[in-house]
């Protein structure tokens, strides 16, 4: 199994810890990476607003680079699969803009042919093999209420994001990681307003208080169904949620602050990686307690 | 220049519309900051027509979190409308600091982030320095495209 990681901006530059445990991770667990020059790919959520036709080129550029390796793309955000996924497929589909897209990239020898897929990390762990080999490899559980938050670029709109597995109303309700998570002893928890988008777009475009009187919503939520801790498949959502909780903090304290983390730093530790290892000692709601209260350091 | 947002999105789809405003109802933007919400933009395209929508800065107001279209009844590609609604929004100088400070760094560097300290905390983590990006090739790209039309770099 190898894939072409594509580590985005904010993983390398604000969460190398995620990188880390992620590289960490997938070494056990036999999945090899190759890291090639992508750029940013660009966000759905800033340059597809903005400027389409450069969204679909820089993404299209990212692709090209995957697709002369010979390899898949390997996501580790919701932003960055939702872009490449959309823009593989809208290539795939519209002779007309890959006409002029490759117009664009054909001064740096790049050609689009769509022969490399795009996937995220969640679903790489998710595959059976990979289930198989985590469960084999598991060195302790992870006895935690678990809220899962899925980021809502990882699933939406369905008919682009999980085309083959919609329900007869066209609808796509993720399950993964709550699964992936059962499997290492957690105990994934319901909670309303599950799939409430966490502000960040919001926040970062135009109003942080705003996007932050969303993340409080959810969080309100989260702490009633007695959630110890949250994982996210994404950087951006992370960061609404670690940084937010700090600064909601700062108007009110009738919420507890529960510490959040990336998948792979709880699959990380459930194959007896430290907490240091998967970098969790530098988010800013502290989890060392908790952690110990399982047994982690 | 106008952009030809039809191109971009199906004008008859937005007929389908029956006014029902569940896509307005599940949008958390509007719940939180004054947005002109998914029901309207669909409405005012209609009877004011799509250039007076895209002159309006509530426009930005949105998670893009696609919900309104998850949940539209009549499986209109809301999402797309607003994404072509807000490309001629900025063509026409309608855009954010934020955003186009955002795009602006992208075009500069590549990327979407801003680094600071980062050899030193990647090597907290036991990583090695990121290498940059390729920048001359980025921006190329993003010139032939036309994004300079839009926002400076």
């Amino acid at each position: 199994m190898k894939y072409a990681l594509f580590l985005g901006c904010a993983i390398p530059i604000k969460y190398p810890g995620f990188e880390a445990a992620t590289r960490l991770v997938c070494q056990k667990l036999g999945i090899e990476l190759v890291d090639l020059p992508f750029s940013c790919c660009p966000p759905p959520t800033t340059m597809k607003l903005v400027h389409y036709d450069s969204w679909l080129a820089l993404a299209a550029r990212n692709l090209c680079l995957a697709e002369e390796a010979g390899l898949d793309v390997l996501t580790l955000c919701s932003g960055c699969v939702n872009s490449l996924k959309e823009v593989n497929d809208i290539l795939k589909r519209s002779d007309s803009k890959r006409r002029k897209v490759n117009k664009i990239l054909e001064d740096h020898n790049h050609h689009f042919n769509g022969t490399a897929e795009v996937t995220h990390i969640l679903d790489v762990l998710y595959q059976d093999s990979v289930v198989e080999r985590i469960s084999k490899q598991k060195v302790r559980d992870l006895p935690l209420r678990i809220g899962c938050h899925y980021g809502c670029h990882y699933f939406r709109p369905p008919r682009v994001m999980y085309p083959d597995q919609l329900s007869d109303a066209g609808s796509y309700v993720p399950v993964q990681m709550d699964h992936l998570l059962s499997i290492l002893g957690m105990e994934p928890t319901e909670y309303s307003r599950k799939f409430l988008c966490c502000g960040s777009p919001l926040g970062a475009n135009t109003d942080a208080d705003a996007g932050y009187a969303i993340t409080r919503e959810k969080l309100e939520h989260i702490h009633d169904r007695g959630i110890q801790a949250i994982s996210v498949i994404c950087p951006s959502c992370f960061r609404q949620f670690d940084m937010g909780q700090v600064l909601l903090s700062r108007k009110s304290k009738e919420i507890p602050k529960i510490p959040t983390f990336f998948l792979t730093q709880l699959v990380g530790l459930a194959l007896g990686l430290s907490a240091k290892d998967v970098g969790v000692d530098v988010h800013r709601v502290k989890s060392k307690k908790l952690l110990e209260s399982i047994d982690v350091n | 220049m106008t952009l030809k947002i039809w191109k971009y999105f199906n004008r008859e789809d937005l007929y389908e519309c029956y006014q029902c405003a569940r896509c307005t109802g599940s949008c958390p933007a509007l719940q939180v900051a004054p947005a002109i919400g998914p029901r309207e933009t669909i409405l005012k395209c209609l009877n004011l027509g799509h250039e007076e929508v895209a002159k309006d800065p509530r426009l930005w107001l949105c998670c893009t979190c696609n919900v309104c279209e998850d949940r539209c009844p009549q499986m209109i590609p809301i999402s797309e409308l607003l994404v072509a609604l807000r490309n001629s929004a900025a063509r026409h100088g309608n855009i954010p600091s934020r955003l186009s400070m955002a795009i602006e760094l992208l075009a500069k560097t590549g990327r979407s982030m801003i680094a600071h300290q980062l050899d030193e905390m990647r090597a907290h983590h036991g990583l090695q320095p990121l290498p940059s990006a390729a920048v001359d090739e980025v921006q190329a790209i993003l010139r032939k495209a036309g994004l300079d039309d839009v926002v400076e770099f």
